[in-house]
Order: C-alpha cells, then structure tokens, then sequence
C-alpha cells in the first residue's frame, strides 16, 4: 500500500514537560499535529481547561527573529549572494553538521552585538545618504551664484542702504531694469550671473525707496534669495560642501569595509534565523493542545511505521508521557502520505504535483508510472536525447543535495531519458537523422499513420486500465454490481465498438456492442425512480462513448510530440549539412548544430513531460481518482538556510 | 509554376501566423513574469517555464513548414513542379497549424500569464500554473498533427 497507513496518537503527560515533549516531537519530525478543538472530544475536554495564553511568550521571540531577518537583509543587500539557475528551483541551503550548529546556537550575545552592529552601520548609511543629497542639493543651489566672489556675511544693509540678492525670470529682466532705471535711478543693479529661465542679481538701494522697489520687484515676480549661516564666498561655500561630501564619501566606504566584515556573521545569523524559527513553530504548536493546571493533551497522527520510535523516543526522553494508539475511526479523514519504493518513488512527484488523494483513493503513482515512462519516451523517442538527459539528471542527483520533489523530478527525468533511449531505439531515432542507424520497430517519419495506431492502442490500453481500477475499487468497496454494470457494461460495449472497425471482428463486435449497451441502457438509469426516467437515463448514458473517444484521440499527441522531436532534429541536421565543405564552414556547422539539438533537447523535453502529466491527469485520473486528501504535514524542524546533518558528532 | 508558389505560400503562412501568436503570448507572459521577479528575483527560473510555453506554436510552424519544404523538394533535392491543384492542397494542409497555431498562442499566452500571477503567490503550485497552459497547448498539437498528416498523405 503506497498510501501510508496512519496511526492517530493521544498524548497526555505533565506541563513540566511540555516543552521538553514538543522539542522531541519536533526532533522526531514524525507527528502531524491535530487540533485538539477539532477533535470528537473536544466538549468533554473543554470543561476541564484552563483558558491560556500562549502567545504571551511569542513576541520576544518574534522580535529576535525580525532582528535576524533585517540583517541578513541587510548583508544581502550589500553583499548579495546569487543563487544560479537551478538553485532557483531546488533552493540552496548550507549544510553543517550538528555540533556547529548547537555551537552557533549557543552565541546568543554575539548574534545580539552582531544585530546591533548591522543596524548602527545601516543607521549610519542612512544617514550618510540623506546628508549626500542635502549637499549636492545646497551645491546646486549655491553654484550660480559662483562668480559672485564678495563673502557672502558682507553683503548686508546698512542704516541708509539695503542690499539684496534675487532672482528673476528671463523674460522679466528687460521690464525691471527698465522699471529700476526709471523710477528708482540710485538703485544699483549687477547680474551675476543669468541662464535661459532666470537672471540672478544683486541690488542695492536706498531705504527710502523700499516702497517703489517692492513695487517694481513684486511686479516682475522677483524672488529674494537668501543664505543664513554661510560665510566667505560662495566659491568658498561649495569648496566646503565639496570637502565634507569628500569625507562622506570616505565614511561611506570606511562603513562598506565595516559592513565585510560583519559579513562573517552571515552564516551565524543564518543558523540562528533557522533555530528562533523553530523556536517560534514550537511555541505555536502549544496553540494545538489542551491544557490544564497541571498537564497537557495532544492529538496527532503517526505514520504506522514511525510508531515505534516515537514510542521508544517517549520512553527515553519524557517520564510521565502517556501514549494511546488508535486507528483512524470509520470515515475519519486522515492526512495522506505517500511512500513508493524503487523506481515508482520518481513517479510520485506527477501525482504530488495534481494533490494529495483522498483517504479512499489508491495511490495512482505506481499505476500511473508505467504509462508515464512509455508515454514520455514516445515523445522524447531519441537515443542521443534520452542519454543526455539520463547523464545530465544522474549528475545533478549526485552533485547536488536535492530533497523531496526537487530530488524525485530528477529521477524522474532520469528515467524519462532511459525511456527515450528505449524508444530511440525502436523508432530509429540517433539525433534525428544525423547518425544514420536503422529503427528495430519501424520509423514514425516514414509510417506516421501505423504510429498514430500505436499512439491509440497505448491510449486505449490506459483507459481500459483506469476503468478496470475503479471497477477493482468497486468490488473492494462491496458493490461487484456496480463494478459489472458500470464498467463490465463499457468495456462489452467499447471492445465491441472498436472491434467493429477492425477487419474480420465485425460480427462478433456487433454482437458485443448491442449487448454492452443493452447492458448500459438498462443499468446506467437505476438511481432514477420513474422507469421511463430509468430508460431515458439509460439511452443516454451512451452518450458518454463522446468522452471515451475524446480520451483516446488525445493520445494523439503522442504522434505529434514524437514527430515533433524528430523534425525538428533533422531540420537542425539539415541546416548543418548546408554549411558543411570548407573550414570556416565546419566549425559553423558544429555550432549550430550543438546549439540546435540543445534548444531541441530542452523544448521537447519540456514538451513530453507537460503533454506526459496532462495526459495523466486528464485521461487517466478521472476514471478511478477521486483526489482532495490533505497532505501529511509533520511538525518538523524546518530550515530555511541550514541543512544540519543529522549524524551526531559529539 | 503556380501550384509551387502556393505551396510556398503554404510555407509562409505555417511560419508565420504561428510565429506570430508565439511572439504575442511569450511577449505577454515575459511582462507578467517581470513584474513577479522584481519583487522576488529567485522566481526567475519558474517563470521562464511559464514563459516558454505559447514558444511551441512557433516551433510547430516552423515544423510544419520545414515538412513541406522537404515534401517539395526546396531544401535536400531538385524542387518538384507542382500542378495548381496540388499546389492548392499544401497550401490547404499548411492551414490547420497556421490558423490554430496563431490563436492558441495567444489563449496560452493569456492562461501562462495569469500561471505567473498564481506562482507569485504559491510557488509551489507550478506544475498546475503548466497544466492550465497546456490544456490550450492541445489544439494546437491536434492542428500539428492534422497538418502533418495532410501533408504526409498527399503525393508528390
């Protein structure tokens, strides 16, 4: 049984013992924690609780954690660490072994002084930068106004003058050094210095004309420009500004040499960020208990073969632990974990990728494996392509840590190239056309209609197959009837039909079919009440043949897919031909043809394994697969950075 | 004279329109993806799966067109004179894939696009973003395959 047998678990021990339980649990990673608030008990055990917080110890934890977080932000927006393209699919985490990581998790302080350091460098550069944009802003401002060289402290009013720096638009100017000249003839006027929006100037008047010179300035939309705080001239102004953005600049880098070196950090902070997270899932896994003064209850279920060490491990670590075992109640749902050996344990990523089954359901992996690999190595049908494959998925399953699905997508492209090779073989397929060995079967090019017959017969086979399992499940479930009418009656019915079609079957394809759906005619109906209704349902069940046919013909795609791989294979193989004959002309010709069969390689794997699923799911499931079982989900340690290895060093 | 200039003609139109409706859908898809990677640049990988899918429209046109080329002998041998009438039925078979691959690019465009925004959130959801794509990948594999069997079945 590839669907895990689950056991549930009732655990009731001290409140001492709480955390020391939930470490072990998580340790064990083996438990999936159930709600005690949805449990059938929960009534009668609502009354004997004490209402609690567990949230109360939550935050400071979450506080650290968002300390972490913020500086490996920090380092990372700084020094970022990419991640290439395969990472970006199977994640990249460190791995340690377990002493170094109960070492790391130790150096509280120093993660402590270590947060604080990134956050007074960030602190710092931030205001590093906000002090940059005041300068090259005051630079701005101030540079106009650069051949002006009297310091900027004298130019000020005296008893009898007032003095003044402004500003006026362009267009303004002509109009108020004609309003000056007229009406205020002891003004002094100066440009200092002018572009094509606005002329800057200095005035200088008698405060007797103030009223007039208000006038003629408000008139001509002049704006006083004024410089507190500044002194010697503006050149000597910027020159200081200049120098302190200079020292900004020495800062900046001093804080950047500062920030590598807390860089050294980086690993620590990753660990920790991965034990408080684990911390923090721990505390919220208390949510899921039931609690009185003095103990604690949990729910939860066990993988039947897990059952034992949890056992032992209770026995070892926890003194007043009490486990009871029972198994899932009639009808009860349990979460689904999936277990396949051997080679089928590939496959399980396919059926991971539609959902989780239902607690009624079989596991469709091993059913559905062989199909895959046939149906993958007809679409892919290349030696050199499949060996490629083959190598490429062996070597990245062997150099890199992969787990989980990432892990069983490898294996399963490792066993789609082995398919391919199977298949390249019969079909004649050695890159293309480019080596020419003969095909052991026959070569869908040159045949296309006699592959389009094996791509239906591979189609009809699987759809047989997904019918005889729902009627397997059927006759398991107690209803043979229901087995012999619903399937029995198709399968009398549709081997009739095709037999009907084939040369020398007619008359006892004839004879089939009628009485397959005579069969159909009277049974499909015997939910209805009203015998009229019955027939009436009946005859049109037979409707349903659309969606058998529909089925089958999808398998077409096998055909195509197949043909697919091979033309465009020798469409490389062809282009290269044409370059061939001179030097120059070879060298081209292994480019593109290396470039070639590459894309041809990735799209048509791409290609077999998408058209592969679909028809997985799309034609096979739906006979027998009812899906929407909720996956098993331990309370496990979880890491986001770290892999700690799990040999014991010490 | 004639009937070759229409089954060129059928060559263009396979290469084409289908080319066509692969460059829109992948367009469309690469627009979505790169508002999902600014915010999460590890999505990159994913979303570039997601991208090349309305690509294989183009790829099947391009095929269709390089089996009549073959069939007529452009590339690989002499070119061989067609009467009109068999020029007319390349032409014909051209058609399903050319039509088809055009539109489904498109519609798969559409569907991978709104994949990207399904992984932005869930990205552990890929393989279902894919299969959306690839239940409109179908029709134009049925096209395909209508066109190369034509093909095929006619005799020069």
């Amino acid at each position: 049984m590839p669907i895990v047998e689950m056991k549930k678990v009732l655990l009731l021990a001290h409140r001492e013992e709480q955390g020391q339980i939930l470490g072990l649990l998580q340790k064990l990673g083996s438990v999936e924690l159930a709600n005690v608030q949805s449990s059938p008990d929960w009534e009668e055990l609502k009354s004997l609780m004490e209402p609690d917080q567990p949230t109360e110890q939550v935050s400071p934890l979450e506080t650290r954690l968002g300390e972490v977080r913020y500086c490996l932000d920090f380092l990372q927006r700084h020094f970022p660490v990419k991640k290439n393209f395969v990472q970006q699919f199977t994640g990249s985490k460190l791995s340690i072994t377990r002493q170094e990581y109960i070492n790391h998790v130790g150096r509280c302080q120093e993660v402590a002084d270590a947060c604080a350091a990134c956050r007074e460098a960030d602190e710092r550069l931030v205001q590093i930068r906000n002090e940059e944009v005041r300068c090259t802003n005051f630079i701005d401002e101030l540079h106009p106004w650069s051949s002006l060289d009297l310091p900027l402290e004298e130019i000020r009013s005296t008893g009898w003058t007032r003095t003044m720096l402004a500003v006026v638009p362009a267009e303004g100017l002509g109009g108020l050094q004609e309003a000056l000249s007229e009406k205020a003839e002891d003004s002094f006027f100066k440009l200092v210095s002018q572009n094509k929006d606005q002329v800057l100037f200095l005035l200088i008047y008698p405060r007797e004309d103030e009223p007039v010179i208000e006038e003629i300035c408000q008139s001509a939309a002049v704006s006083e420009a004024s410089f507190p705080g500044i002194s010697g001239t503006v050149g000597e102004a910027i020159a200081a500004t200049r120098q302190r953005l200079q020292a900004l600049q020495e800062e900046k880098a001093a804080l950047k040499a500062r920030v590598e070196e807390l860089l050294v950090n980086r690993r620590l902070f990753m660990v920790y960020y991965d034990y408080l997270q684990n911390e923090l899932n721990k505390r919220e896994a208390a949510e899921n208990l039931a609690r009185t003064e003095a103990a604690f209850y949990l729910e939860g279920w066990v993988p039947a073969p897990a059952l034992a060490d949890l056992t032992a491990t209770l026995e070892e670590g926890a003194d007043t632990a009490v486990l009871l075992v029972q198994d899932p109640g009639p009808g009860e749902e349990f979460p689904i974990l999936l277990q396949n050996q051997g080679p089928t344990d590939a496959f399980e990523v396919v059926t991971r990728l539609y959902g989780s089954p239902s607690t009624r359901d079989l596991d469709p992996t091993p059913l559905m494996a062989p199909f895959f690999f046939v149906s993958f190595g007809i679409c892919l049908s290349d030696v050199c392509y499949g060996a490629l494959l083959s190598t490429m998925a062996f070597l990245m399953s062997r150099k890199m840590k992969l787990a989980g699905m990432g892990r069983q997508l490898v294996n399963l492209l490792f066993w789609g190239g082995l398919s391919a090779i199977l298949f390249g073989v019969l079909m004649g397929g050695w890159f293309g056309d480019l080596i020419p060995i003969g095909p052991l079967w026959f070569n869908p090019l040159d045949d296309p209609m006699r592959m389009l017959i094996v791509s239906f017969v591979v189609g009809i086979i699987q759809v047989y197959f997904g019918m005889g399992i729902q009627a397997f499940r059927n006759i398991k479930a107690g209803r043979p009837w229901d087995a012999f009418f619903d399937q029995g009656g198709w399968y009398l019915f549709l081997t009739g039909l095709i037999l009907l079609i084939l040369p020398g079957g007619g008359a006892i394809g004839k004879w089939a079919a009628i009485a397959g759906a005579l069969v159909l005619i009277l049974t499909q109906g015997r939910s209805q009440e009203n015998p009229v209704r019955k027939l009436l349902s009946g005859i049109l069940s037979l409707y349903d043949v659309t969606g058998f046919l529909s089925d089958v013909l999808s398998y077409s795609r096998l055909l195509a897919l197949c043909l697919a791989t091979g033309v465009i294979a020798s469409a490389v193989n062809t282009m290269g031909g044409m370059l061939a004959g001179s030097i120059v002309g070879a060298v081209l010709m292994v480019i593109l043809l290396a470039g070639g069969h590459i894309f041809n390689l990735v799209i048509s794997t791409l290609s077999s394994y998408v058209h592969t699923s679909r028809l997985q799911y799309i034609e096979f499931f739906n006979k027998f697969f009812e899906g929407g079982g909720k996956a098993f989900q331990p309370f496990q340690i979880k890491t986001k950075f770290v892999d700690v290895e799990e040999k014991e060093a010490c | 004279m004639t009937g070759s200039v229409l089954a060129l003609l059928g060559v263009a139109l396979a290469v084409v329109l289908p080319g066509i409706g692969s460059a829109f859908g992948v367009g469309l898809v690469g627009q979505s993806a790169a508002g999902v990677v600014t915010e999460d640049p590890d999505k990159f990988g994913q979303t570039l799966l997601l991208q090349a899918l309305p690509g294989t429209q183009g790829i099947y046109g391009l095929l269709t067109g390089f089996i009549i080329m073959l069939q007529i002998g452009v590339i690989g041998g002499e070119m061989v004179p067609l009467t009109p009438e068999q020029g007319q039925a390349i032409l014909m078979a051209a058609l399903p894939i050319a039509i088809v691959g055009l539109l489904s690019a498109i519609y798969q465009g559409q569907a991978a696009a709104a994949g990207v925004g399904l992984i932005a959130k869930r990205p552990e959801e890929l393989g279902k973003a894919i299969i959306y794509a690839v239940m409109v990948e179908t029709y134009a594999v049925l096209a395909l395959l209508a066109s190369i069997m034509l093909i095929f079945g006619l005799q020069m």
